[in-house]
């Protein structure tokens, strides 16, 4: 609740009017059965004036009531919204400060769900809240005062029905919560099959499996309906054995006023008003337990949201670093790592240098720790042990900006936000004008396929970048990374996808036009990095050979298994 | 509107199952409404006699002969009703929900059959994402409809109905005030409906807006901070946000207010009943006693006259996506079957030769992707098919074993076209390995026995021996019978693919589809999958749409396709003396993708 509080402060004053409202809401529905028995009573007292007087009060009360009660909806709504929406911001804005590592600590779908289905229950918890949760404990109090001050003979029959309905409650939801547990796995269950039905769609075809496929999705629809009938039962059970609880404690209060009349005539005028309360008590436990249930669900929400508000970020940079020009040399000392979740070294005491403007290679099996060493160099994690330098500067005395501005990473699964292309590339390098695209896509190949738009680089970008292959995506997104000339560029397997042509053209045009910049291309292929100045061969974190690639075909046996397997696909004959 | 009467015909269908159930659930609504209706007529004539014994009691002259009899009998009549309301109530609760689940449940495996009968070009046309949402989301608003407001509709019409009938015999005069106000409620009911529809229908537009972003945004967060965008992220997402902001603050208000403003006009009109329910009293239109009894009872009424048009105008929401899950579906259920001839030809086994013949072939009826293509395999043969992406290989494979039918020419097996075989005997003598390997939730033996599900142990180890994954099974702690589903497996990218290479030795298929997998795996997994599909291919007739060299070199005839035309055929050797395109790639480093 501590992560409401700010604004339930900054939104006191429309609180405030809720809350007021709720109070006149809550008032005039109490006190119409009050002045339902004073009109009984002027009635048997045969009082016509007074009737009158009375009528028109009751109607007004009923119309402040509604009046009320409109009012309590707007400020509910305006309250909600405007909590869930700075909620919503102030969450957007921590997740922005994340690192690499707390965002693979909270996972990217987690997230995402908390920004949008968190965020959603919050609202209607709040909204609620100021609704129903208010006016319920007014009205049970209320009702339960003035019922007793009406008939106060008639205790008993109060507790009876509560103490029913409770019990009513309590047992259903005893009985429906393991349901629900259940339910919730089979609809997983269901749903993964028509899942995996839908992408295997052609191997079911071709295997003839649609009958046997169709038995096992029918037995887990089954085994789903059958809970799903026993929930039926349950719910089936609950309404009319409430509404039978109320009515029955409604007739025994006019028997045992009936048994009474010789000695009170007057509780006649009383008994209608006294058995509306009842209802009333009745609908505040009722409409309050189910409230009750749904807001535990929110509370989980605003755990989850809590947690991403209160988490610290894990990276920090260094607050009076000044903005500095760093030159593009690239330095390991002694450095090792391990993930944050993981005991395990990944890399182990490694230690290079690379000069500005050399062109470095880096290989290794897969596990071997490339893209965590690359990684580093961009300080999207801090080294465990060691320090990690550009341009003679430690990383964790550097300005955020000035980093950003030398490292360029263009990373191993291409990303390209929808839009244009032109807001993608613009995203290496904000004031680019079309000059700067076309130069950055030449270099990425990426101009051939861009240029043939007849809206070139204002040529629309589809969400999930559907429309655009694989390898154009690969091409835009080393474009975006280019675009800045950076000093120091790291492409992380980045030409995976492109065709040993362009992957070769790249590779030529990054020489030509980026001589001055530090390149670290990190790939699974030998052939991508046969002419880099310089190759780095990791073998389970450890770096175990350095030179060019003549150098080590002589030196690490390492590099030569790995060339000797590439190499027998490659030229088989 | 057409949507309305589809979802009833769609509704009806189901429900035409369970005629009889139907049958009472009808028959129960009545009653139990009836039975609701005349509960408060037995209160208020409990009162009523309780008043007339108070007033006699008090007239020395008839004291004598006051008594409660009649009061007693009122009150035992009204709890008769109220139990037997009840009672009522729970058999129509028990049955609607017997019937709401089991209808659900038809629609749900009716929609999986459904799904194994269509073509191919269904799921080559939708999105996954989209056909499963018909499962989840379109399936829950239906079955949320019919539990919560399908059946109640009926009741609570019934209800109204029955409140009026009854208020109109007890006292005329009464239930025209009761309901006076209806048109009012129900116009202002109308219109908060609709403004909250509209609203909440901008509302929705602007969340989804939003939550694009978020997503996108949040997916894209690596890019984010290695190009340090964080604050340009952050602007935009402001800007959204502020949207969402006004639009659900009207979306809430009008979708909030309805059920205070409903609640307030029943408090409203209850005030009426009983204001004007006094005065005739006491203008002398009826004794007091039977005013006290009248005003308690039309109380009542008017508490309950009001729940059917709140119950009805707030479920309207969910009807709504009730009538549009129905349209879903029933979009669905109106696509094509693949069709299989009647009495079509068995397929027995290849003897000679499978053969494309001058193949036409477009996916849309204006776009021709192969024009003209002929290949002929001969038995045993394994034919490669190179060219470089969107040359029309993989449509070559998608016509082999019927998931399109061609345009104009013919696909034969020793001469005899598939459209005349009888479809599963055609697939099952096809045997497919696809690129992307899928597999199913299930133990990996159910996995490898997936095409013949009666296989022994002996024929699975086998074919796991074969495809080069036995070992790796063996090294599992559960072997054969652990458990393993796509999203969440033990096995990579290339085991997979070995897993679903054995699931095809073990149907021993005559033509085998095989497509090569471009994927990038570690160079000990390269090595098994190279061995594996060498087991699968050996003297077996085939397709395989190759990217290795090495299987390319391997083949018995390469075929090169390109941008829907064969170029050029013939053997390794041949080919490359052609000095024509395949030289030229074969010299260019051999990739095609």
């Amino acid at each position: 609740m501590d992560l409401l509080k700010p604004y339930l402060v900054k939104y006191k004053r429309d609180i405030f009017i809720t809350v007021l409202s709720v109070i006149v809401m809550s008032a005039a529905a109490l006190y119409q059965p009050r002045l339902l028995q004073d009109v009984m009573k002027a009635i048997t007292e045969d009082k016509m004036n007074q009737v009158n007087s009375i009528g028109v009060k009751l109607i007004t009360v009923a119309a402040l009531g509604l009046i009320a009660g409109v009012i309590n909806s707007i400020f509910a709504a305006k309250v909600s919204q405007n909590i869930a929406a700075d909620l919503r911001e102030a969450q957007y804005r921590k997740i922005q400060t994340f690192s690499f590592a707390d965002i693979e600590h909270f996972s990217v779908g987690n997230l995402v769900v908390r920004m949008t289905n968190d965020i959603q229950q919050v609202q209607t918890l709040v909204m609620s809240g100021l609704q129903a949760l208010l006016r319920m404990p007014i009205l049970f109090i209320g009702a339960l005062i003035f019922a007793i001050n009406t008939l106060p003979q008639l205790w008993w029959i109060i507790v009876i029905m509560v103490v029913t309905v409770v019990l009513i409650t309590a047992f259903v939801f005893s009985k429906m919560g393991p349901l629900f547990g259940r339910i919730q796995s089979w609809i997983e269950k269901t749903n993964n099959l028509a899942k995996e039905n839908l992408q295997g769609v052609r191997v079911v075809k071709s295997f003839n499996q649609e009958q046997n496929e169709k038995n096992r999705y029918n037995e887990a629809s089954g085994e789903l309906n059958k809970i799903n009938i026993k929930i039926g039962y349950l719910f089936s059970v609950m309404s009319p054995l409430f509404m039978m609880v109320s009515q029955l404690a409604i007739a025994g209060s006019i028997w045992y006023v009936g048994t009474q009349v010789n000695e009170h005539p007057m509780w006649i005028a009383s008994v209608s008003s006294f058995t509306n309360y009842l209802m009333q008590i009745m609908m505040a436990v009722i409409i309050g337990g189910m409230v009750m249930s749904f807001a535990a669900r929110g509370m989980v929400s605003i755990k989850r949201i809590k947690e991403v508000i209160d988490a610290k970020p894990t990276m920090q940079y260094d607050a009076k670093a000044p903005e500095i020009e760093l030159m593009g040399s690239v330095e390991f000392k002694d450095v090792s790592f391990h993930y944050p979740a993981d005991e395990q070294d990944v890399l182990k005491h490694v230690s290079f240098k690379a000069n500005a403007g050399e062109m470095i290679g880096i290989v290794g099996a897969t596990g071997s720790g490339k893209t965590t060493l690359a990684q580093l160099i961009a300080r999207l994690f801090d080294p465990t042990a060691g320090t990690v330098e550009i341009g003679g500067h430690d990383l964790k005395h550097v300005n955020e900006k000035s980093l950003r501005q030398t490292v360029s990473y263009v990373l191993q699964r291409a990303t390209l936000f929808s839009g244009k292309i032109s807001d993608n590339l613009r995203q290496g390098k904000l004031d680019a004008n079309t000059k700067d695209m076309r130069h950055a896509a030449n270099i990425a190949q990426a101009a051939e396929f861009v240029e043939r738009y007849e809206d070139t680089y204002e040529h629309v970008v589809e969400e999930r970048s559907a429309n655009f292959s694989g390898g154009q995506k690969q091409r835009l997104s080393i474009a975006r990374g280019v675009i800045a000339n950076p000093k120091v560029l790291i492409l992380d397997d980045s030409t995976s996808a492109l065709d040993a042509n362009s992957e070769k053209l790249v590779k030529e045009a990054l020489e030509r036009d980026l001589q001055h910049t530090t390149t670290f291309i990190i790939a699974e292929k030998i052939s991508s990095v046969i002419n880099a100045d310089r190759i780095l061969v990791l073998d389970e974190g450890k770096l175990v050979g350095e030179g060019s690639h003549a150098e080590l075909l002589e030196t690490s046996p390492v590099y030569r298994e790995i060339y000797g397997t590439q190499k027998a696909q490659e030229v088989n004959s | 509107m057409k949507d309305f009467w589809q979802a009833i015909k769609f509704f009806a269908h189901y429900f035409k199952r369970y005629k009889f159930g139907m049958f009472l659930v009808g028959f129960f609504i009545i009653l139990s409404t009836y039975l609701q209706v005349k509960a408060p007529v037995y209160m208020g004539k409990a009162i009523q006699e309780m008043g007339n014994y108070i007033f006699l009691k008090l007239n020395p002259m008839t004291a004598a002969t006051a008594n409660l009899d009649k009061f007693h009998h009122a009150l035992g009549m009204m709890l008769l009703f109220v139990v037997s309301t009840a009672g009522a109530m729970l058999i129509m609760g028990v049955l609607q929900s017997i019937i709401s689940a089991n209808s659900v449940n038809d629609m749900r495996t009716g929609l999986f059959a459904k799904l194994q009968r269509m073509t191919i070009r269904y799921f080559d046309e939708h999105q996954d994402g989209e056909i499963l949402a018909r499962f989840t989301s379109d399936l829950d608003n239906i079955f949320n409809a019919m539990n919560q407001a399908i059946f109640q509709l009926f009741s609570q019409i019934a209800l109204m109905v029955g409140i009026i009938m009854m208020m109109f015999q007890q006292n005329v005069k009464m239930a025209w005030i009761t309901i006076a106000s209806t048109p009012l409620a129900l116009l202002i009911a109308v219109v908060v409906v609709m403004q909250a529809k509209k609203y909440v229908d901008l509302q929705q537009k602007e969340v989804g807006h939003l939550n694009g972003y978020i997503n996108e945004q949040i997916n894209g967060e690596r890019v984010i901070i290695t190009n340090g965008l964080q604050s340009k992220s952050i602007n935009q997402f402001v800007k959204h946000n502020e949207q969402v902001r006004s639009a659900t603050y009207k979306g809430q208000v009008w979708s909030g207010i309805l059920f205070p403003l409903m609640s307030g006009m029943s408090l409203i009109n209850t005030a009426i009943v009983i204001f004007f329910g006094g005065s005739m009293a006491l203008n002398g239109d009826l004794s007091r006693s039977a005013a006290l009894g009248l005003i308690v009872m039309f109380m009542s009424f008017s508490q309950q006259y009001y729940q059917p048009i709140t119950n009805i105008t707030s479920t309207y929401n969910m009807l709504q996506l009730a009538v549009t899950g129905a349209h879903r579906l029933s979009e669905v259920f109106a696509q094509d079957d693949e069709i299989s001839p009647a009495n079509g030809q068995q397929l027995t086994g290849i003897k000679n030769e499978v053969t494309l013949e001058d193949v036409h072939f477009g996916y849309k009826q204006d776009k021709e992707i192969l024009h003209g293509v002929s290949i002929d395999v001969q038995k045993g043969q394994m034919v490669a098919l190179v060219g470089p992406t969107g040359s029309g290989k993989t449509t070559v494979m998608n016509l082999l074993n019927r998931f399109y039918d061609v345009t104009s020419g013919a696909v034969k097996f020793d001469g005899v076209d598939v459209r005349e075989m009888d479809l599963q005997s055609l697939r099952d003598h096809v045997g497919i390995v696809l690129q992307d390997s899928v597999l199913f939730s299930g133990t990996v033996r159910d996995n490898i026995v997936f095409g013949k599900p009666d296989a022994t142990d002996e024929e699975v180890t086998s074919a796991a021996q074969q495809a080069n994954i036995h070992d790796f099974i063996m090294s599992l702690p559960d072997g054969y019978q652990t458990h393993v589903d796509d999203e969440n497996s033990v096995f990579s990218t290339g085991q997979k693919q070995l897993l679903s290479i054995a699931r095809t030795i073990l149907t021993n298929p005559d033509l085998l589809i095989l497509d090569e997998a471009t994927s990038n795996v570690d160079t000990v997994t390269e090595a098994k999958i190279q061995k594996a599909m060498e087991a699968v291919i050996s003297g077996r007739t085939s397709f395989v749409i190759a990217h290795r060299l090495k299987t390319i070199l391997s083949a018995d005839k390469i075929v090169v396709l390109k941008d829907g035309n064969v170029i050029e055929q013939g053997t390794h050797t041949e080919l490359l003396s052609e000095q024509g395109f395949y030289a030229n790639l074969y010299t260019s480093q051999m990739v095609f993708e």
